[in-house]
């Protein structure tokens, strides 16, 4: 046991210390001067073009050898600081990340956690249920087939253009700023629940027919026949089967969560929604470096340990996952 | 029965989970929405009230952290103008300077200029406006990385000082008095009292978190933060302006709110929930209770020349007889009508903006100028001895070498997109091969600024008080190893630079010198066409009428900059605010 | 054996300690192939045909493509071509109305047709080398190797795709949908390699690799010829998820306008009608078709792969 957690945490370490290091090397390799972008958009006079140039390749740490910037950079790290944003100098960038992140939380866990529960109920009732399946099954198909940004344009074009009953855009109302108050939170709930649906329903449909395809293999797997045959009743058959089924879709969850952040973003994009998306979004048409780089690390370190405590949990909850690791490889 | 209970409880755990992490998320945000307002914010628990609010949006697409003054392309929309004041303000439309926080101002002979710090001026803490803020604001521009250091470098200034209430500049030999007039209404007067604690550094690219203490009609009230959407602002209740100028501003709060894409934007302008609406829209937007500052075509003012740039260094673009035949073939009005539908206007040949106008001399235009004509370009380049040798429809050097150029813009920028698609399919019917092509951003920038690329638009240069800073924008010499914001087509021509230099220390009050400067640097500019100007580009701004009346209109007497955009505060957009009536 | 893409369902064997799935639900086609090939086809095309969803999934993809091939034939229209009215609703000259710059959506529409299924196939289809060959790789050598293949593939789990697009649209001066795709290829084969790997670690403890093994064949024989054929159907269903997979990313990148931008795509027409407030002036037209081809040629697969892993599979088959 010791010696497999060891053997994951050692894998985990690497894997962060490689995706970080081509993270930092991303700015770095990307066409076009950080600094000479900035100077053009403050329209700098030629005059004084020497100075600020020197000035701010010293801000941003371009002025000692590029070996010298990695260690920097590693060092800066470990102090949770992500140099300083571009576009928005001098604000650092995790500054501007800790500003976004509540808002995609808000969007990401409730959508995530909702259709995963959702989806898998839902997908173990319609197996081997013909109305519910013939019916559930088509609409799932849809879904998962739908590309998020399309079917937020589409409930934002329904529910604000035709219907007129929703906003399509922001957190909350222009004439509120965020307070503890009835107002402000039924204004934002009003925001949240369209980018919300686009992302729970696209995800509602993947887990959906993936519990649905795994329950019909559990159900005629060995086990459940033998339980069958024993005269046990249906409910606990399918009981069963669903604790079996929901295993493969965990490591499915794992898997898809970089995915998952993909489709936050351009669903926060269609409905201008202040998380990373946006942030995101911003950054890359402001050739922000850092700001990108700061995100993008953000993103890699959120996966790698939600992949991490799947993983781990994976132990717990599998007692044939105990067994095979003895023997393991 | 385990099972069950085991499958009941991982039920619960579930939905559990959810919950708590909902609440979790919901607290976090609330924290960070609490937190993410500086000090002096005061919470509103209630909505703002709708017919005293101004909505308005269209500056802002950076985060609402930026508190300094001095980075006129990052602040927060308002801290000039709404708080921070300038001695002067301009009216570009009428070409008229008004006296503001300094009350008056006078060259007392070539080389010194006097102005006197306006009395009864009171910073929002109570303490008096005195002309050592002017010095100390002044003294910070000569920090060589503030942005508005060509006032010390360029302008031949060689000292500032209080004199009682007045400020009294000296200069060298030959001031430069159109640059100098530029500042006097573009340096926001900060309070010394306030800045003097920060070092040199913040005050010329730190954000300064400071409270914001200003002169201006408005009293930030809440909204500063990375992530924030809105910055509110409400009406200064002692603005020196009232008792001084019988100046009111009408909307008890104005709201700017950030954009996040042009199509969210616009949809809060259509829902109603945005009165002045500084962002591109569609013509068909304009409806209803949109209106705009002319009732037709072009609809919106011309806020900035947009120029074909040619590399001046690459052949044949060093030819001015191949630039001219190029102006000649691009059809202008495919441009206004497709990627513009009818909401721009064809520039002039001079470049010059139509608040110029006054300067432009029509003969010279009808003599050397240039419009859309097919005939004319290919005679232009048969003569210049271009001529298509390989049959190939397409027109060779004159050493028989392939002409093969490439023009660029952003990818993304949809407008120029379509335009320069245009500009290459309309050159091709004159026999002048063009592709276009659409980099990155930055790689047309760094390209830009390094001399790699065939053609490209540029529109960088805003109203101004004076066209010496469009002809800095095209003549501007030395050429630097890397050219950052001016000259981006490489143009070496001495004379001519020399011509904008002259015209830089010619007082405006000398119209006769003036207009003849003008004239040399216009009839050279035709000739040579260094750069070829396409289309003025609109100072988009579409107006609700449901909640706020009285908006600028051409031909009548609220004739403004109808804009949000920085340094248009300080021109006539404030008026804009003192003229609204509630609908 | 439920093969599917991750958050469109699951990878049944991917993922955690390898042994797991040794005894998890699937056992992938059971016995060793043992019937001649050819019967084997025809009872797959027996069963083939009489199975809807493969059916309908197969004809909705067929007729996308075949209007992606021969669309660009039927409209005279250049898809950015400004000749026309602009914002016009669909009517007989133009069949599905035209974009606020006067472009016909039709010829936008099936000219992104042509650029889907190029991202998708070429996509999926880097996508599916790569993953099986790490998948079979990882999963018969074990040991360092395997630790080695499988940070590899957790590296680019986690790399976001959008940040190396980025780069490479700054540097490859040629934007090209082949560029995209081989990009899109290159960053989605991760669940992919796990789903093989998982497979293959199962497969190999089979008595027939190790006979084979024992017969002194290399490994890369084995894998040809012992484990792939054995896993065919997986790995062709495996190639349809990633084609579908790709279309969707592609299709993201394209909105986000970090895609070529000089010729059309679907992603693209969104990005587009989206950028020009088409929702909000009511141009249904311009933005409703590129989402409804994205889902159809998507659905499609997804559903012809169910189909499939019903006929492969008899124990699935509707009761």
């Amino acid at each position: 046991m010791a010696h497999y957690l060891a053997r994951k945490v050692v894998i985990y370490l690497l894997t962060f210390y490689v995706a970080v290091t081509i993270d930092w090397a991303i700015p770095r390799f990307m066409p076009g001067d950080p600094v000479e972008g900035l100077l053009s958009r403050m329209q700098a006079q030629p005059g004084s073009q020497e100075e600020l140039t020197g000035y701010y390749t010293k801000a941003f740490g371009f002025d000692v050898p590029i070996w010298k910037q990695y260690l920097n950079f590693w060092a800066a790290l470990f102090h949770g600081d992500l140099g300083p944003s571009v576009a928005n100098f001098p604000t650092p960038v995790w500054e501007l990340i800790r500003g976004a992140l509540p808002y995609t939380l808000a969007l990401l866990v409730p959508a995530v956690l909702l259709s995963f529960w959702a989806g898998n109920k839902v997908g173990a009732l319609a197996a081997r249920r013909k109305v519910l399946d013939n019916t559930a099954l088509p609409v799932s198909y849809v879904l998962t087939a739908t590309p998020q940004m399309w079917l937020g344009i589409v409930l934002a074009w329904v529910f604000a253009t035709v219907l007129g009953v929703l906003p399509v855009s922001g957190a909350y109302d222009l004439s509120l700023q965020p307070t503890w108050s009835w107002e402000f939170v039924r204004s934002f709930l009003e925001h949240w629940i369209l980018p919300f649906s686009a992302l729970f329903l696209v995800a509602f449909g993947g887990w959906a027919i993936g519990m649905r395809n795994m329950i019909i293999y559990e159900l005629e797997a060995d086990y459940s026949n033998y339980l069958a045959s024993l005269g046990a009743p249906t409910k606990l058959v399918r009981r069963y089967a669903y604790r079996n089924a929901l295993l493969p879709q965990i490591t499915g969850l794992a898997l898809a969560l970089g995915a998952v952040v993909a489709g936050a973003i351009v669903v926060e994009i269609v409905f201008s929604y202040p998380g990373l998306g946006s942030l995101t979004l911003s950054a890359i048409q402001n050739r922000d470096y850092f700001l990108i780089q700061g995100i993008f690390l953000f993103l890699i370190v959120g996966v790698l340990l939600a992949n991490f405590i799947i993983d781990i949990a994976y132990v717990f909850i599998d007692p044939r996952t105990r067994i095979g690791m003895q023997g393991g490889a | 029965m385990t099972s069950m209970r085991i499958t009941k409880r991982r039920t619960a755990g579930v939905l559990g989970a959810i919950l708590a992490l909902g609440a979790a998320a919901a607290v976090v945000f609330m924290t960070a929405g609490g937190a993410s307002g500086a000090g002096s914010q005061t919470g509103t628990a209630t909505a703002l009230p709708r017919s005293q609010t101004f909505y308005m949006s269209g500056n802002q697409w950076s985060p609402n952290n930026d508190l300094n003054p001095a980075k006129n392309w990052d602040y927060i929309t308002g801290l000039v103008g709404f708080a921070y004041e300038t001695p002067f303000r301009y009216d570009p439309l009428k070409d008229k300077f008004t006296p503001w926080l300094a009350s008056a101002g006078k060259w007392k002979s070539k080389s010194t200029y006097v102005m006197t710090v306006r009395k009864g001026v009171k910073w929002s803490d109570g303490k008096a406006l005195t002309a050592k803020d002017f010095i100390f604001t002044l003294s910070t521009l000569k920090i060589p990385t503030h942005a508005q250091n060509p006032l010390w470098r360029d302008t031949g200034l060689k000292s500032v000082a209080a004199k009682g209430n007045t400020v009294v500049f000296k200069f060298g030999a030959n001031p430069g008095y159109q640059q100098f007039d530029f500042y006097r209404y573009n340096v926001a007067i900060v309070p010394r009292h306030v800045f003097a604690r920060f070092g040199k550094t913040d005050l010329a690219s730190g954000n300064l978190k400071q409270p914001i203490v200003g002169t201006g009609p408005y009293l930030y009230q809440s909204g500063i933060g990375t992530q924030t959407q809105t910055v509110v602002w409400k009406k200064n209740p002692n603005w020196w302006a009232t008792k001084a100028l019988g100046l009111r501003v009408a909307p008890k709060y104005v709201v700017d709110i950030k954009n996040g894409t042009n199509a969210a934007a616009l949809a809060n302008f259509v829902s109603g929930n945005i009165d002045l609406f500084n962002n591109f829209a569609p013509k068909s937007a304009i409806r209803g209770s949109a209106k705009t500052y002319f009732s037709k075509a072009p609809y919106h003012l011309g806020a900035n020349t947009t120029w074909l740039f040619p590399n001046t260094t690459r052949k044949p673009l060093d030819d001015k007889q191949f630039r001219r035949a190029l102006a000649y073939s691009i059809n202008m009005s495919q441009i206004i009508d497709k990627a513009y539908q009818g909401l721009v206007e064809k520039a002039s040949p001079t470049g010059l903006l139509p608040i110029w106008k006054k300067w432009v001399n029509p003969s010279l235009v009808k003599k050397y100028g240039f419009s859309y004509n097919q005939a004319k370009a290919k005679s232009i380049l048969a003569a210049a001895g271009y001529r298509d040798r390989n049959g190939d429809g397409y027109v060779e050097n004159k050493d028989g070498s392939k002409i093969d150029l490439e023009i660029i813009c952003p990818n993304g920028w949809s407008d120029w997109m379509t335009s320069i698609q245009i500009i290459a399919s309309s050159a091709k019917a004159a026999g002048i091969k063009i592709t276009p092509a659409f980099p990155e951003y930055n790689t047309l920038v760094d390209d830009r600024g390094h001399a790699r690329y065939d053609l490209l638009l540029g529109n960088d240069r805003q109203y101004s008080n004076t066209p010496w800073t469009y002809y800095q924008y095209i003549y501007r010499l030395p050429i630097l190893s890397n050219q950052t914001s001016m000259n981006y087509e490489r143009y070496e021509n001495a004379k001519a630079w020399n011509l904008t230099k002259g015209l830089d220390k010619i007082p405006s009050s000398n119209v006769k010198a003036y207009r003849s400067q003008m004239a040399k640097l216009q009839t050279m500019f035709m000739q040579d066409l260094p750069a070829i100007p396409l289309w003025y580009n609109g100072m988009w701004a579409m107006f609700n009428t449901k909640h706020w009346t009285g908006w600028p209109a051409a031909g009548s007497d609220r004739q403004f900059t109808p804009s949000t955009w920085r340094n248009y505060w300080q021109m006539t957009s404030i008026d804009m605010l003192t003229h609204l009536r509630p609908a | 054996m439920a093969v599917s893409k991750p958050g469109a369902g699951v990878v049944t064997t991917a993922g955690a300690p390898a042994p797991a799935e040794a005894t998890g639900p699937i056992s992938p086609q059971g016995a060793p192939a043992a019937a001649p090939i050819t019967a084997r086809r025809s009872e797959f095309l027996y069963f083939a045909f009489r199975n809807w969803k493969f059916v309908v999934g197969l004809a909705v993809v067929l007729f996308l493509f075949a209007l992606a091939i021969f669309g660009p034939m039927l409209t005279p229209h250049e898809p950015l071509e400004f000749g026309g009215p602009t914002d016009q609703a669909p009517s007989s000259d133009y069949w599905f109305g035209t974009t606020s710059f006067g472009q016909d959506v039709f010829s936008q529409f099936v000219h992104g047709l042509r650029a889907t299924f190029l991202v998708g196939l070429v996509g999926g289809g880097i996508a599916w080398l790569i993953g099986a060959t790490v998948g079979f790789t990882a999963g018969y050598r074990s040991g360092w190797l395997d630790d080695v293949l499988n940070m590899i593939t957790n590296v680019v789990l986690v790399i976001p795709t959008l940040a190396i697009l980025i780069i490479v649209a700054a540097y490859v001066n040629v934007h090209s949908y082949a560029t995209e795709a081989i990009l899109v290829g290159l960053t989605s084969w991760p669940w992919a390699a796990r789903a093989v790997r998982a497979q293959t670690f199962s497969l190999k403890t089979r008595e027939f690799v190790d006979i084979a093994r024992i017969s002194g064949r290399k490994t890369r024989q084995i894998i040809a010829s012992e484990i792939a054929p054995n896993m065919s159907s997986y790995l062709l269903m495996m190639f349809i998820l990633l084609f579908g997979g790709a279309i969707l990313i592609g299709a993201s990148l394209d909105f986000l306008g970090l895609g070529p931008s000089e010729s059309m795509s679907l992603g693209l027409m969104m990005n587009n009608a989206f950028l020009s407030s088409a929702l909000l002036l009511g141009s249904w037209w311009w933005f409703i078709p590129p989402g409804v081809g994205i889902i159809c040629i998507v659905g499609g697969l997804y559903v012809m792969n169910v189909g499939l892993d019903e006929i492969f599979n008899p124990k699935l088959r509707e009761v």
